[in-house]
């Protein structure tokens, strides 16, 4: 796993993988995370976090 | 503009990811070559978008925001006019005489192709220039933190320089590429809300079209006459100064873009870099021109109950500048404006970075390597290259400094950085086609064509600027002025250069293969696809960039 860290590609879809947490989990737990522009952002970027994880440099 | 914890903790992350970036990398840095110039092993896909990511600093995207206010469509001119085809010209013609040398630099393959005094004369201005770059950019960064977010100046100053300086130095080159291709990402995907959300709320491109002034929303149809567009040139100013001479002067010569190609793998994806990177290029005024011109059409009347308004200056004028920050405040609840603030922050940083690493390749390889001190171990010229990381940090930071003291110094840096690049390409295209071209040419057609600049500068005003000779002649804007400056740096470089080579003895044919185009074997990439080779794709990419300004024509 730790070895992955070597590829970009899986550095960049880790990396957006967890702001579209940040503004996922936000959009449900915080009334000033609770906008759609958040919800949609986040969708956004997990599917591209996913695609990016698993492509090879 | 407030943060709260949400962007605070996006902002943390993109800081703990550049610097595990450097960690990362600090593995694989073992020579000189490794840390410098990435020992050509960075595959195609990050060379690509390393290479636009290293043009995609922040002062380039407030800038571009900034003009699409102020200009309108117009602005796509600097893309499907001037890098576009420019950036295919040096995948096709160029990069096989960059790579092929194997010089590590561009003032090296001068060196190679030319002589000494013509590499020392770019080396030093390159490097000078560079790192200055570098402290502009720290400079803007801190400031535009101080105005919108009211974070402390020197707190912003010493924390970007800090992160950037750490993963420098540890990676290298790779490592500022790495977090070069991070940033384009978060650009994309940080801006693209913003374009949607705004383009919806101004109630689409028609609306767009229908409230604006129609000079703002076609980029060639006032173009006749420099009185009728916003710009203040006519097409044929347009198309030399902006789209030859500047735009070729960039993106084929200047080492800080040429650098993320000559690292690729092989020729092939050499040839194929800046290619590649066109694409995304082509569609970029999507995010950073767009904005700008959305921005204005929502300041007329019409749709001035939407509430979004351009800041004023201290002078009661629109602050361009500050287009796309109010548009992120106003369009960004909390933790999507954090990762727009992070997007800037990352431009600006992923700026600063490319310019100390290409500072740091130039200097070690050309300046101290080729006139101080030759022939030490490579493991003496890596750590000079990581001290000299370290020293362009810290010279970045005095420049930064200086700017915060000397307000018109930006303006003035940005004006001689202008005077030394206008004529450089003269320079590449005749050592690059006509083998008569001498050194002694080169270096005096360079001199020439920087003097020439200066002058028009001096005999031309525009916009209260310029003049200082003598106001002979009047232009309507400045940018108009710019290019007409490029335009004559560049005829004098180019007929200095030729009078003087004339004149002087050349090198002999067999110190010029490779280097030369009649005198090279024709060894372009050596792919057997139609869609591995350069030129097709470019051909495919001129043709829709003509499509494209058909469409907004």
């Amino acid at each position: 796993m730790l070895e992955k860290f070597n590829q970009l590609s899986f550095v960049i879809g880790v990396f957006f993988i967890i702001v579209s947490l940040i503004l996922l989990i936000g959009f449900l737990t915080s009334s000033a995370l609770h906008h759609n522009i958040n919800l949609y952002t986040g969708i956004g970027m997990i599917v591209f976090g996913l695609v990016m994880i698993n492509l090879k440099d | 503009m407030r943060l709260y914890l949400a962007d605070y903790l996006i902002i943390f992350v993109y800081f703990l990811f550049v610097i595990a970036v450097g960690f990362i990398i600090k593995k694989r840095i073992k020579s000189s070559n490794d840390f410098l110039s990435s020992s050509r092993s960075i595959p195609l896909w990050i060379t690509s978008l390393a290479f636009i990511s290293a043009n995609l600093g922040a002062q380039e995207v407030l800038g571009m925001v900034a003009s699409g206010a102020k200009y309108g469509i117009m602005t796509v001119h600097f893309y499907w006019v001037g890098a576009i085809f420019a950036m295919v010209f040096l995948g096709v013609f160029m990069m096989p005489f960059y790579y092929g040398s194997k010089a590590r630099s561009v003032p090296e393959y001068l060196s190679m192709r030319f002589d000494e005094k013509t590499r020392a004369l770019n080396a030093v201005t390159f490097a000078v220039m560079t790192v200055f770059s570098s402290g502009i950019s720290l400079y803007a960064l801190a400031k535009l933190l101080e105005v919108i977010l009211h974070w402390n100046f020197d707190l912003c100053i010493w924390l970007a320089a800090g992160i950037v300086m750490v993963y420098t130095f540890l990676g290298g080159l790779t490592s500022a590429v790495y977090n070069e291709v991070l940033q384009f990402f978060l650009i994309v995907l940080g801006l693209s809300p913003l374009v949607i959300v705004a383009l919806h709320d101004a109630g689409g491109w028609s609306n767009i079209q229908a409230n604006l002034q129609p000079q703002l929303t076609h980029a060639w149809k006032y173009m006749d006459k420099a009185e009728n567009n916003p710009l203040g040139v006519n097409f044929m100013s347009l198309i030399f100064g902006l789209g030859f001479v500047m735009s070729f002067g960039y993106w084929c010569t200047d080492f800080l873009v040429v650098q993320r190609a000559m690292i690729a793998k092989n020729m092939s994806a050499a040839q194929r870099t800046p290619i590649i990177a066109a694409i995304p290029k082509m569609f970029m005024p999507l995010i950073v021109v767009l904005p700008g011109v959305i921005a204005i059409a929502l300041m007329q009347p019409a749709l001035l109950s939407k509430g979004y308004s351009i800041p004023l200056d201290e002078n009661g004028g629109i602050n361009y500048t500050m287009t796309l920050p109010s548009m992120i405040a106003h369009y960004y609840p909390t933790g999507l404006l954090g990762v727009g603030i992070t997007a800037l922050i990352a431009s600006f940083m992923s700026g600063m970075a490319g310019n100390v690493t290409a500072f740091n390749s130039v200097f070690t390889y050309d300046i101290y390597q080729s006139y101080f001190v030759k022939n030490k171990s490579d493991q003496h010229y890596l750590t000079v290259g990581k001290l000299i990381t370290l020293f362009g940090i810290l010279f970045s930071i005095a420049t930064a400094y200086l700017a915060a003291s000397f307000n018109n110094i930006n303006d003035f840096l940005q004006l001689v950085f202008s005077f030394v690049n206008g004529p450089l390409f003269a320079t590449f295209l005749l050592g690059m086609f006509w083998k008569r071209t001498t050194g002694h040419g080169a270096f005096w057609g360079l001199v020439m064509g920087t003097l020439a600049a200066a002058a028009t500068h001096g005999l031309t005003i525009a916009e209260g600027k310029g003049g200082w000779i003598s106001p002979v002649y009047e232009i309507s804007s400045g940018m108009g002025q710019a290019f007409i400056v490029a335009a004559f740096s560049w005829i004098a470089n180019f007929f200095s250069t030729i009078l003087v080579s004339l004149v002087t003895k050349p090198k002999p044919d067999e110190e010029l293969r490779g280097l030369v185009y009649s005198l090279t074997e024709k060894v372009y990439a050596k792919e057997s696809r139609w869609y591995m080779k350069a030129g097709p794709l470019g051909l495919i990419l001129l043709l829709i960039t003509i499509l494209l300004n058909i469409i907004f024509f």
